[in-house]
């Protein structure tokens, strides 16, 4: 069967993903439609790993534009990259290249005018706004350049904003927050206000925050850009380690050129389309 | 809700000002319904004070200040027809007043029989016997310096009959800007030239177990030349005529509808923007991933956090500057139902503004999150 005759996909296991019951039936009648049972919907020249990783998270045919008449630009024409699963790879190219506009359709944020985007093996175009966000509450973690913490909390209420996003019913979020502010090194720092803590400790506790609750996923847009070298080394380990140490897949979107030693694969976007990919480690 | 609570009190200027808005706008919204309120309170205050259930007026009477006189039959006849039970006179014209010093002033001279009404501030009553005489004129208490008595009693001249001033008394003040004297009916036609049998005003009781309507259908039959009006009628009647066809009533009413658009509009203008100021955490939110019902949640809690204590302050502020307000303007009157009538849609326009701003928050785009 030619690859984009599949239909909306769960490879390994429809019960569990895409996360609501709209969405779990919408994959079975596509399914359905196609002729398929829904354990019929693996490529047939692929093992279940092997497509889980070839679609775990990526764009297929990804085509963005903004704008309208002559104003419209095109970000994004026609690009497919999958990221591999438990894998950290970076995403360079200069400005106006599209990184984060991959970035944003990887974090369900945005959705391409033409192409197919998944996340946690699931086709994410089709589903509605509520089940985007459901996704990105439970599978992705966010990191930003401009910090993007909550001004008016500690560094703890910060963490456990991000526990509770992910499980409302959490009653130890502030003990979990506590212990991965201390795993950061910002043990001391719980009670600070965003504004009484350097760039590098606060993107620490964006960091933080964005594992809270144990996402598989991690994006980070220009997660060093605003800090300094010495910071900006510690965020490269600390994403690095959430690789090796936890298995999460990171995708890293930045100019920094730091990251090619931390990365395992570099995506080089210009002008709306894959230039060049390179592994690294 | 911690996020909620934390945004209101981390920026406590903004927070202030956001308050002080909605304090504002309460306050005006309840000093200028009080005008309002009391203005129409003060237009039928006489009527109301009635123990009465029918009013009789000569035909086309708008209100109590312009009653002209009856014929002397229209309360021999009124009292003959079935289920009247009692009928009292009650009348009102302006006259000049003289001081003892000589300086002269228009009065409103309220005359009325003893049995009007308990509340009706008539000198002849059982309740005063033996303390004022029983043609003693009173006035009230924020009309002082107006009618200029040294000490009570005092003797002076009305319509250049003589006349006692013996007692002062509160809730009549001047309403017209002229002050009103009350005294017992026989004094005051006396003192207006009224014939002994003339009436202004007949106020009627119905017996017991007898419909006021139909009792009023059968006085409008017999009597077609007069206007037969229940209380609650003529009140009303009265009311309408000050508040929509004087412009001294129209302003208030403008003022008032005016004062109340405005604070709602400072209201909604106050929360909108407070919320606006936020919207950039807005997107952080949902970009984290939190469902429009949180969003929703924090934004219509901030919202309703400003609006009450902004509301209680402007109440606080409101109430001894209105209880001030009254050597001024004796008529304003703030009846307990008023706050929570002004309270409430002010919280309502909170709301429906931070639902406005909700929209905004909720349609915020995430990915803006990624600028920086």
């Amino acid at each position: 069967m030619p690859k984009k005759h599949l239909p909306s996909t769960v490879y390994e296991d429809v019960t569990e993903l895409p996360p609501s019951r709209t969405a779990r039936n919408r994959v079975k009648r596509a399914a359905h439609s196609a002729g398929l049972a829904v354990e019929d919907q693996l490529e047939p020249s692929l093992g279940v790993d092997e497509a889980r990783s070839s679609r775990f998270l990526g764009v297929e045919g990804a085509t963005v534009s903004f704008g309208q008449g002559d104003a419209r630009i095109w970000p994004l024409r026609g690009v497919s990259v999958m990221f591999e699963r438990g894998k950290l790879s970076l995403v360079m190219g200069p400005s106006g290249s599209g990184k984060t506009t991959l970035l944003s359709m990887l974090g369900c944020l945005l959705s391409p005018d033409e192409g197919s985007v998944f996340v946690d093996d699931v086709l994410v175009n089709q589903l509605s706004e509520t089940e985007k966000t459901a996704i990105r509450q439970k599978k992705i973690g966010f990191v930003f350049q401009a910090f993007r913490l909550f001004h008016s909390l500690s560094a703890i209420d910060n963490v456990a904003l991000g526990f509770e996003l992910r499980d409302p019913k959490q009653s130890q979020r502030l003990e979990m927050a506590r212990q991965l502010l201390d795993q950061f090194g910002l043990g001391d720092k719980c009670n600070q206000e965003p504004n009484e803590l350097s760039p590098g400790e606060r993107q620490r506790v964006a960091v933080a925050r964005a594992l809270a609750g144990d996402p598989p996923i991690l994006l980070a847009d220009e997660p060093t850009a605003s800090l300094d070298a010495q910071a900006g080394r510690n965020i490269c380990q600390i994403l690095r380690n959430q690789v090796d140490e936890h298995g999460r897949t990171v995708v890293v979107v930045s100019h920094d050129p730091r990251w090619r030693k931390f990365a395992d694969r570099t995506i080089t976007l210009c002008d709306g389309q894959v230039e060049q990919e390179e592994r690294n480690l | 809700m911690k996020l909620a609570w934390q945004n209101i009190i981390h920026d406590r200027s903004r927070f202030s000002v956001t308050v002080l808005g909605v304090s504002f706008a309460v306050f005006l919204m309840v000093f200028q319904g009080s005008l309002l309120v009391g203005f129409l309170r003060a237009a039928s205050r006489l009527i109301d004070a009635s123990d009465s259930d029918i009013w009789i007026t000569a035909r086309g009477v708008q209100a109590f200040e312009f009653g002209t006189t009856l014929e002397s039959r229209v309360r021999e006849m009124a009292a003959g027809v079935p289920g009247v039970m009692q009928t009292d006179r009650v009348c009102m014209a302006f006259a000049v007043y003289r001081t003892p010093k000589g300086k002269q002033q228009v009065v409103a001279l309220v005359g009325a029989d003893p049995n009007v009404g308990k509340r009706f501030p008539v000198p002849d009553v059982p309740e005063l016997a033996g303390e004022i005489s029983p043609d003693a004129v009173l006035y009230d208490v924020s009309d002082r310096d107006l009618i200029a008595v040294p000490a009570l009693p005092t003797e002076v001249e009305i319509n250049r009959h003589r006349a006692s001033i013996e007692r002062q008394i509160q809730g009549y003040g001047a309403f017209l800007g002229v002050p009103f004297l009350f005294t017992s009916y026989r004094n005051a036609i006396r003192y207006l030239g009224f014939g002994p049998d003339d009436a202004m005003y007949v106020v009627l009781r119905v017996s017991k177990g007898s419909s006021v309507a139909d009792v009023k259908q059968s006085l409008q039959e017999r009597l077609p030349e007069v206007d037969v009006l229940t209380r609650d009628e003529f009140a009303h009647k009265s009311r309408m005529y000050w508040t929509i066809k004087t412009g001294a009533g129209g302003a208030i009413l403008t003022a008032a509808v005016l004062g109340f658009l405005i604070g709602l509009v400072v209201v909604s203008q106050t929360i909108y923007a407070n919320t606006m100021e936020n919207i950039e955490e807005y997107a952080t939110l949902k970009a984290l991933g939190a469902p429009r019902s949180l969003v929703a949640r924090v934004v219509l809690t901030q919202a309703l956090l400003c609006g009450t204590v902004g509301s209680i302050l402007g109440l606080i502020a409101v109430i001894p500057v209105i209880n001030h307000a009254t050597s001024l303007i004796p008529w304003i009157y703030m009846p307990w139902w008023l706050p929570a009538v002004m309270v409430v849609p002010s919280l309502t326009m909170c709301s429906l503004a931070s639902i406005a701003s909700v929209r905004s928050a909720l349609t915020v785009e995430p990915g803006r999150v990624f600028r920086a």
